[in-house]
């Protein structure tokens, strides 16, 4: 049996858990471009050594990170989204004179 | 002569109504909810054993969002101090801290709450959240000195009484559908509350009742849960 460790609710069955996919950094949602756009929302780098990815626990729906080796399929650390995602991201409009027509 | 209550007789009912009757529940009031008050004699025996109790027609309410321990503390609320703990207010009215920022309220055996219902319609502070646990979750209650090892037969986590202490809380696979599992004891007798989704009430009560067999465990009613407090 596989345990993945929750930050939240500790030592759990896999089978508590669903994949979320590899992290990626937020492009700049302003200045990115939609080649960007579209490699941050379709695309994975599929990296073989280790990886940063999305989990979570579903008994307690709460979304967490891990570190895994996608070579070992070792599971090297999980960790909160706070270390991360530690300031409030404000998702500003351009003003209207900057939106582009068409 | 007695008046005889219905369990249809109030728009919140048990998704197990049905099957309350089938074993010959007779139900009662408690506070503005309507739960079995016994099925047989002497539930107080079976409770000590192993029973299992079907509070989902009792209050419950869950908050959560970055502001909601700061607004609950405003409230009057007494919460614990980390996660995946609960405690007890005055009334008996339990509180289970779910994540820093989450909380899960459940009345007392009464089946009214002050708390509840000032919460429930007390002004929001900014980034709180109410969450309907009333209407997503079911919420049963097992009990008795063969609880634990009835939980181990559907769940990977080790509910014994001497691991598992009383008021901490899981959040796993029961049976293999979600379920919050908080220890509770009910006067010196061992009872776990199981919240979990109350589409899938009729497949854990069922379940449940399959596992608690080999114990000689079967389904009892409030009333017994209430004597045992006062025991």
């Amino acid at each position: 049996m596989k345990v993945l460790i929750c930050p939240l609710n500790g030592p759990r069955n896999i089978s508590e858990f669903i994949y979320g996919g590899e992290y990626h950094p937020n492009p700049d949602h302003i200045e990115a471009s939609s080649r960007e756009w579209a490699e941050y929302v379709f695309f994975h780098r599929n990296v073989a050594g280790i990886v940063t990815e999305w989990w979570c626990h579903s008994a307690s729906s709460y979304w967490f990170l891990a570190e895994r080796n996608t070579l070992t399929d070792e599971i090297l650390r999980t960790f909160n989204t706070d270390e991360i995602f530690n300031c409030r991201v404000e998702f500003s409009s351009r003003s209207n004179s900057e939106v582009p027509s068409g | 002569m007695s008046v005889v209550i219905s369990p249809t007789q109030t728009l919140r009912r048990s998704q197990l109504y049905r099957r309350h009757r089938q074993l010959g529940a007779d139900f009662a009031q408690f506070g503005d909810s309507i739960a079995v008050d016994h099925y047989g004699d002497d539930e107080v025996s079976q409770a000590r054993v192993l029973g299992l109790a079907d509070l989902s027609t009792l209050p419950r309410i869950g908050f959560k969002g970055l502001g909601t321990p700061v607004w609950a503390d405003s409230c009057g609320v007494k919460q614990p101090a980390q996660p995946n703990w609960a405690t007890l207010q005055g009334d008996n009215t339990l509180v289970a801290r779910l994540s820093s920022n989450e909380l899960l309220l459940a009345s007392n055996l009464t089946g009214s709450s002050k708390l509840i219902e000032t919460l429930a319609t007390a002004t929001r502070a900014h980034r709180v959240y109410a969450l309907p646990r009333g209407d997503s979750h079911s919420w049963l209650s097992l009990c008795g000195e063969q609880a634990a090892n009835t939980l181990a037969k559907v769940c990977a986590i080790d509910f014994r009484a001497q691991y598992f202490t009383n008021l901490q809380i899981a959040q796993t696979s029961l049976a293999k559908i979600n379920a919050v599992i908080v220890r509770t004891d009910i006067g010196d007798n061992l009872n776990y509350a199981i919240f979990s989704d109350s589409c899938s009430l009729e497949y854990l009560w069922d379940s449940l009742l399959d596992a608690m067999s080999e114990y000689r465990g079967r389904a009892i009613g409030l009333q017994a849960l209430r004597d045992c407090a006062t025991l």
